[in-house]
C-alpha cells in the first residue's frame, strides 16, 4: 500500500513533466541569444477585432508575466500615456514605427509588439464558446531585427478541452470554466492563461532574463 | 476500475498542487496589479481609485526587500503626476530609477521634465523629449526627429 501511495503521484508528475515536454518544435533562438536584452518595452496592443475592451485588458496582463520571467519591463501604463501625449495614441502608429528610435527614446533593449486577431464569445444553446488570439513579436533595439515570436489560439467551450489537453491545461481549463458564465464571458484568465502558455512554454517560450534564475540555463537565455 | 479512477484523482492532485506551487513562486509582489490596470481602462474616470490602488500594491510589496516588481514605483509616479503631485511623482521616478538600472534613461527623462513643467507652466508635455506628433504616414512619426 505504501509503495503504491509512492509510486501513483511520481507517475503522475512523471506523465506532467511528459505533457510539457512533448509541446512544439524548438525554436531557433541565435539571434535571441545574440541581443541578450536586459529590459522589456511593451507597447500599446493592436486591436484587429470589434472588443473595444480587449486592448486594455490584454495589455494589462502583460507585465505580470514579461517580468517574472526575469526581465526589466517599463510600466506599460505610463509608457501608454506618455506616447499618447505625443501624438501616437494610435497602437497601429507604434507598432509600425521604427524599432530602434522608440528603444532609444526609452532606453529599452527591446520591444514587445502584441496584436490580438480574435476575441470573440460565442454564444450556443447550452453553452459559449469563447476564442482568444493573439500574435506576439519581440524586436531588438538594436537591429530592429525580429528575436522572438509566438501565436497563440485559447479556445474555452465547457464540456470540450482546450489547449494541447495536457493535464496542466486541462486544469487550468477548469479553473477558466468558472469565470466564463453564458452572461459575461471574463476574458481575464483567458488572457492570462493564454500569456502564461506562450511566455512560460520551455523550447518556445521566452527565454528566462538577466532577472531570473533560470537565465542561461533554458535554450535561448544567456549569451 | 476503481484502481483507474484513484489514478486519475491523484494525477488532477499532483498537477492541481504543482501548478498552484508554480503560481505562488512569484518573485516579486504584483498584488492585483493587472487588475487595476484593467478596471482603469474600463473606468478611466476613477483615477483617484486607481493611485489609491497603486498606491496600496506599492505599499504591501515594499514591507519585503526586492520584491517591489519592475516599473510599479515608476507607474505610481506617473499617477501622482496626473493626480496634479508632481513633487511625489518625482519620488517615486527616483525610487524606480535607483531600483531599476534599466529605468534610468526614462526616469532621467521624466523627472527633467516634470520639473521643467512644475517650474514653467504651461511647458512641454512631460515626454517632452519624445518623438514628436505622428506624420500623414504611419511610421513617419519617429521618422521625423533628427538624429
Amino acid at each position: 500500500m505504501s509503495r503504491r501511495r509512492l509510486l501513483l503521484p511520481l507517475l503522475g508528475f512523471l506523465l506532467l513533466c511528459l505533457g510539457c515536454a512533448a509541446a512544439p518544435p524548438k525554436k531557433d533562438y541565435t539571434a535571441f541569444r545574440a541581443a541578450n536584452p536586459r529590459s522589456i518595452l511593451v507597447v500599446p496592443v493592436v486591436n484587429n477585432t470589434t472588443n473595444v475592451e480587449a486592448p486594455g485588458l490584454f495589455l494589462s496582463t502583460l507585465p505580470i508575466p514579461v517580468g517574472e520571467r526575469g526581465y526589466y519591463v517599463f510600466p506599460v501604463n505610463m509608457v501608454k500615456r506618455v506616447l499618447e501625449d505625443e501624438g501616437l495614441s494610435d497602437p497601429n502608429l507604434v507598432h509600425t514605427a521604427d524599432t530602434g528610435r522608440l528603444c532609444n527614446l526609452f532606453g529599452a533593449d527591446s520591444v514587445l509588439y502584441v496584436s490580438i486577431e480574435a476575441w470573440t464569445a460565442q454564444y450556443m444553446v447550452f453553452s459559449t464558446q469563447v476564442t482568444v488570439e493573439f500574435d506576439y513579436v519581440m524586436k531588438d533595439g538594436k537591429t530592429g531585427d525580429t528575436i522572438w515570436k509566438e501565436h497563440k489560439r485559447v479556445v474555452y467551450a465547457p464540456q470540450q478541452q482546450s489547449g494541447g489537453g495536457s493535464p496542466l491545461a486541462s486544469l487550468v481549463a477548469a479553473a477558466v470554466q468558472a469565470a466564463v458564465t453564458k452572461a459575461a464571458p471574463n476574458y481575464m484568465p483567458l488572457a492570462r492563461q493564454a500569456n502564461a502558455e506562450v511566455i512560460n512554454t520551455p523550447g518556445v517560450g521566452l527565454p528566462a532574463g538577466p532577472r531570473s534564475k533560470e537565465y542561461g540555463k533554458d535554450p535561448g537565455s544567456g549569451k | 476500475m476503481a484502481g483507474d479512477r484513484l489514478r486519475i484523482l491523484l494525477l488532477v492532485i499532483v498537477a492541481a498542487s504543482c501548478a498552484a506551487g508554480c503560481a505562488s513562486k512569484r518573485a516579486y509582489l504584483w498584488g492585483d496589479y493587472d487588475s487595476v490596470l484593467y478596471s482603469h481602462y474600463a473606468n478611466p474616470q476613477d483615477s483617484e481609485r486607481y493611485l489609491e490602488r497603486l498606491g496600496q500594491i506599492v505599499q504591501k510589496a515594499e514591507v519585503e526587500k526586492d520584491k517591489v516588481p519592475p516599473g510599479l514605483y515608476a507607474e505610481y509616479g506617473y499617477a501622482l503626476f496626473e493626480a496634479g503631485r508632481p513633487d511625489e511623482a518625482i519620488t517615486y521616478y527616483k525610487k524606480e530609477r535607483e531600483e531599476w538600472e534599466e529605468s534610468r534613461v526614462f526616469m532621467d527623462k521624466m523627472i527633467r521634465n516634470t520639473q521643467r513643467l512644475k517650474e514653467n507652466r504651461p511647458g512641454p508635455a512631460p515626454g517632452g523629449e519624445l518623438p514628436p506628433p505622428a506624420g500623414t504616414t504611419p511610421g513617419a512619426a519617429l521618422a521625423g526627429e533628427a538624429k
